[in-house]
């Protein structure tokens, strides 16, 4: 079938994303809308005594104001618990609350509007530091308490340690998904005293449950329609500015276009929570994996979002993917006046892939044996009994996908010549004779779809009939959303394999139809996929069912048209029956219709000692990171990325390629250069002029290989993609420094200042010789 | 024109290339009640040459500069800025009116001793830079012209950004040697409010340079950068530090880039001898037939901190 699955079908709105034409949710425009915009808290904390918004309400050309006063509903939302308000009205917890919102007639009057708005705030002593909001003494940030979540995995029996240990402490800074379309809807008030939006979100369904909550109205009566979505990568998994806007537009009774900028962007949605881990590891002298402790502290930040469900992914992957006897591995997410954190692609599991890779790295050193060895010794196999109990099912070619990797060839060496091509390119003026080169691996696996019990379907609905001149034509509806991901064309691929007709059109996602879940955790290919294929074989069940009545064909047959009936290339073919009807003609007799619900295997939660089946299946990566470091200047270029990954059964080639290397590229950003930094609790770097992201000049090329053994319970045998390849990509440039400089590195993003020697002393003679660190925190064989 | 709109009270932008003044009313940190643009104003957007010195119209952009074989730091500078579309529009005049602290060009003019031309309803004048920085431009008056020496010997200008991609520097550096006149001067940006000089690495370098050759010996290169290092550290006020940065890193690759960078100008010459007796010119740099792109002072020194060996 021509664009079937296993094809690299071209996605539809790729023309029109490359040349500008493309609609995303921030162009949206209608005749007489308003503009909102937001007043945010600028203390991390503290009391709000008295907000005035008289003055504003004043302004001519001002619509509508609104505050915590204002919310009809529930006060407050939240994708696990709904702890956050829409407007902070006693207390504000981040630097960046949402204070109040208004609407004007131009954005300039809005924001004057925002300026003419008193509030008078009394700043309390805000908690800041992860590591000390769970102090007995420290105050409570909220009224439920500074934990959002605390998990203990208790592995193996009678605890044993290897001989040979290594242990240390860990940072990873707070990432952020910095997409480049930022927030933005277009709220529509319904005559029927509803609303309509039209938004850029990750999960329509779960933003109409929390939207018409606080509205205080049913859900039929908030409509959503996905808007254009420019990148998510988790970012759009919470509600930002969609209750804002439909409370705005209700009160001014007009259209209102509501949209971020980069800064509000920045300060708006969660991004990955910063993580401070300490772990040790333990094997035989011949290098078998016996212990794994690991005590991670993750920062929730203000509100719980999704860290319950962050930290049940960090703490069940912390040991990664190998095959440990015992393992205690204790986590705990936290409250703080940071700004909230939540999902962001890898969800948990990237920051525990630095951990544990870095100490595989130290193990391998201190037992003298190579890090790729080392891994291929301990890497788990299908059968493996997990930390968390869990039976490792599936397909997971751990071993093979490190053998893979560590045969792809090797860069040349660097060169004289071209600076572009030495670290910190032209400007920088490196000296090639001062630039050592360093290579890293990083192996890592993710879960796929939701944990710990959630039974996340996926509704699609699929209507095959004749278009205008008569073609046949499938229409596919579903509510997924695509951020960038690539259901526009699995969607289609789909459709036209199983009826085997390639016109395929996508309706618009909605609400009107089943929720399809959110578009993250890998999930949307496997779920909303086999919501289509599920839709699709039910449509081709009832058309041939009723050509087999028409044709009168036996009761068996139209009970099981399948098992005798066909639809091949435009026609219905029983061949026992010597029945041949063509596509359009049976539909002549009227369309065809039918819904699908997916479900995956059900999952269990985890019991106090970490226990259960939480995750529904796995797919794992291995990455080579080549780097070239400057070793004056502690300028980093990264020469080249090598990556086998675990994908199941491809589907779309050419989106593969594009999930891979944009996991990739995301995975080099946290290494080297992506940090929202904080100083007590405010974000000082919310723009892209101090929030550096990879370009096409910091990225090498991807040098890639798939596995592709499918995938049993899933639709095709696929695997999600596009979240295992951040994973490991980071660890991977890490190793590869640290190879290079010789030194450990406990901090990512790995900064210029950490690999040079700033002390006083530092000026006389070289210092590190290609050794390993200080004793403290290093290698410590007994 | 101009004059007029101040009197009138009115708030006045000039307008060049826009790369810094859009954003900025953009965002609101500017308010302009009128914007006055300079793209077509001819006049400014010539270069030229006399017996002595360079005359660069503040119209003339970095894409300008960029290929300008009389001065080849300025054409350095100027090709190390922003991407490819800032180089197009982004102006000598825009550089001089927002004064990044960090800015290529700045750190390139203050190393050149340019002098500033500025005209007003009052008439024109010349003006060093480090006086025009002092004082500023007039709210009446423009600037129209920069003018420097014509090049008398290499010339190289290196900085650090926050990725291989362009970006504007952390850290710049820019020497200028003058073998006619023997001078080296040394200019670092991104440090202080303003780019730099380093006197006494300066004068330490005068002293150790052989003229007759126009090189010197890998420690006096070593040694520069570690006075740069110590002129550094001394500035005051500092620029608060960026996200991910830190000051003592900062001075530190101060040091190493400024010896680099005379190294690059001043072909260094080892105690025991181990240049190689070919090496390849790197043109682009420096003035034609004077830099190598390898020498051996790049390595340790104020370089060396923290390197490997
Ligand atoms: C993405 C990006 C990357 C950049 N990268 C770099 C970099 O790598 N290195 C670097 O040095 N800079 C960089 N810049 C800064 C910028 O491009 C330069 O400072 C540039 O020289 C500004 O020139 P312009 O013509 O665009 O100035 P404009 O934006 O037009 O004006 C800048 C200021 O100067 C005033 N002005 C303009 N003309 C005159 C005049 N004739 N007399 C007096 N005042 C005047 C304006 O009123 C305004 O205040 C970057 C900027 C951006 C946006």
């Amino acid at each position: 079938m021509r664009h079937g699955i296993g094809q690299s079908v071209r996605r539809p709105d790729g023309p029109a994303k490359v040349n500008g034409a493309f609609r995303y949710a921030g162009d949206l425009r209608v005749p007489g809308m308003l503009h909102g915009r937001t007043l945010r808290s600028p203390h991390p904390r503290a009391r709000i005594v008295r907000i005035d918004t008289a003055a504003a309400r004043r302004l001519p050309g001002v619509a509508a104001v609104v505050t915590a006063a204002d919310v009809p509903g529930v006060a407050t939302y939240g994708l696990i618990v709904a702890d956050q308000p829409v407007f902070a009205a006693a207390e504000a917890r981040y630097a960046g609350e949402p204070v109040a919102a208004v609407a004007a007639i131009d954005a300039a009057t809005a924001r004057r509007a925002l300026a003419a708005i008193e509030v008078d705030y009394e700043p309390l002593p805000a908690g800041t530091d992860p590591t000390r909001v769970l102090d007995p003494d420290a105050p409570a940030l909220h009224p439920t308490g500074n934990l959002y979540r605390e998990i203990d995995i208790r592995h193996g029996g009678i605890w044993a340690d290897g001989p040979v240990a290594v242990e240390d402490t860990y940072r990873v800074g707070m990432q952020d998904q910095a997409f480049l379309a930022p927030e933005a809807a277009l709220v529509i008030p319904a005559a029927d005293g509803g609303v309509d939006l039209m938004v850029a979100t990750q999960w329509l369904h779960s933003d109409r449950e929390q939207v018409a909550a606080c509205l205080g109205l049913p859900e039929e009566l908030v409509r959503l329609t996905l808007a254009g979505v420019g990148g998510a990568f988790g970012g759009r998994e919470d509600i930002t500015l969609q209750i804002h806007g439909a409370l705005l537009a209700r009160s001014a009774q007009a259209p209102i276009r509501i949209a971020y900028d980069r800064v509000e962007s920045f300060l708006g949605h969660p991004p990955r929570p910063p993580a401070r881990m300490w772990f040790r590891h333990t094997a035989t002298r011949a290098g078998e994996l016996v212990s794994v402790r690991a005590r991670l502290v993750f920062d929730g930040g203000a509100y719980t979002s999704s860290s319950p469900a962050v930290l049940a992914n960090a703490v069940t992957h912390a040991a990664g993917p190998y095959r440990v006897a015992h393992a205690r591995l204790h986590g705990v997410a936290v409250r703080t006046n940071n700004p909230p954190c939540g999902a962001m692609r890898g969800f948990g599991v990237p920051q525990v892939t630095i951990g544990h890779e870095a100490q595989m790295d130290r193990l391998a050193d201190a037992l003298g044996l190579d890090p790729v060895e080392l891994r291929v010794r301990n890497a788990v196999r299908p059968g493996d009994v997990l930390p968390t109990g869990q039976v490792l099912a599936g397909p997971l070619p751990a071993r093979e996908l490190l053998h893979l990797v560590a045969a792809r060839p090797l860069p040349p060496p660097p060169a004289a010549g071209s600076e572009l091509s030495l670290p910190g390119g032209l400007p920088a003026g490196a000296d090639v004779r001062r630039v050592r080169r360093g290579i890293g691996y990083a192996l890592g696996y993710k879960n796929l779809l939701f944990s710990e019990g959630m039974d996340d379907s996926a509704m699609a609905r699929v209507r095959l009939d004749l278009d205008e001149d008569g073609s046949p034509r499938v229409r596919v509806h579903s509510a997924c959303a695509e951020v960038g991901q690539g259901f526009v064309t699995v969607a289609g691929q789909i459709a036209r394999t199983e009826l085997g007709v390639e016109q395929v059109v996508l309706a618009p996602a909605d609400t009107s139809v089943g929720s399809a879940g959110s578009t993250s955790a890998s999930r949307q290919t496997w779920m909303s996929g086999g919501a289509v294929r599920g839709a699709c074989v039910a449509v081709a069940d009832r058309l041939l069912a009723r050509v087999a009545r028409a044709a009168g064909l036996p009761a068996r047959v139209v009970e099981m048209p399948r098992h005798s009936l066909r639809i091949v290339a435009g026609e219905i073919v029983g061949a026992e029956a010597g029945l041949r009807i063509g596509l359009a003609d049976a539909l002549s007799h009227g369309p065809v219709e039918a819904e699908f619900t997916f479900h995956h295997r059900r999952t269990t939660a985890l019991d106090a000692a970490g226990q259960g089946d939480p995750h529904v299946a796995f797919a794992a990566a291995a990455h080579r990171a080549v780097v070239d470091v400057d070793l004056d200047l502690g300028l980093v270029r990264v020469v080249s990325m090598a990556l086998a990954q675990d994908c199941g059964t491809v589907l779309n080639p050419l989106a593969l390629r594009g999930q891979v290397e944009g996991g990739t590229a995301q995975g080099l950003g946290l290494a080297v250069m992506e940090e929202l930094v904080t100083d007590g609790g405010r974000v000082v770097n919310p723009t892209f002029h101090d929030y550096l992201l990879p370009t096409a000049a910091d990225v090498p090329e991807l040098d890639f290989v798939a596995v592709t053994e499918p995938q049993p319970d899933a639709p095709y045998g696929v695997k999600g993609v596009g979240e295992t390849p951040t994973c490991t990509a980071t660890p991977a440039i890490v190793a590869a420094i640290r190879a290079a400089v010789g030194r450990d590195l406990r901090s990512v993003p790995v900064r210029p200042r950490d690999l040079v020697d700033l002390s006083p002393s530092g000026a006389v003679g070289p210092a590190p010789s290609g050794a390993d660190g200080p004793a403290a925190g290093g290698a410590t064989p007994r | 024109m101009l004059a007029a709109a101040h009197e009138s009270g009115a708030a006045v932008a000039l307008l060049s290339g826009g790369t810094d003044l859009v954003p900025a009313l953009r965002s609101g940190e500017r308010v302009a009640d009128a914007v006055v643009a300079l793209r077509r104003v001819l006049e400014l957007r010539v270069r030229g040459a006399g017996a002595d010195s360079l005359t660069i119209g503040a119209g003339v952009t970095y894409a300008d500069l960029v290929g300008w074989s009389l001065s080849p730091g300025l054409a350095r500078a100027a090709r190390v800025v922003g991407s490819v579309q800032i180089r197009n529009t982004g102006t000598v005049g825009g550089a001089l009116g927002s004064v990044r602290p960090a800015g290529d060009l700045l750190t390139y003019l203050t190393a050149a001793d340019a002098e500033v031309l500025t005209a007003s309803p009052r008439g024109t004048r010349w003006r060093p830079l480090g006086q025009f920085l002092a004082e500023g431009v007039e709210a009446d008056g423009l600037v129209t012209a920069v003018r420097l020496a014509r090049p008398g010997g290499p010339q190289v200008h290196v900085k650090i950004g926050g990725r291989q991609a362009a970006y504007p520097a952390i850290v710049s550096c820019a020497v200028v040697v003058d073998r006619v006149r023997h001078r080296v001067a040394c200019a670092i940006g991104g440090v202080g409010r303003l780019p730099a000089r380093m006197g006494g690495a300066e004068s330490f370098a005068v002293d150790e340079v052989d003229w007759t050759t126009g090189t010197i010996p890998v420690q006096a290169a070593r040694r520069f950068g570690d006075l740069v290092v110590e002129a550094v550290a001394g500035i005051s006020p500092v620029l608060p530090v960026g996200p991910g940065e830190s000051a003592d890193y900062r001075c530190h690759a101060a040091g190493v880039l400024a010896s680099r960078a005379l190294a690059r100008c001043l072909h260094p010459q080892a105690t025991r001898a181990t240049q190689p007796a070919t090496t390849t010119e790197l043109a682009t740099d420096a003035q034609p037939g004077t830099a190598r792109p390898s020498d051996p002072t790049a390595g340790p020194g104020a370089a060396g901190r923290g390197g490997g060996s």
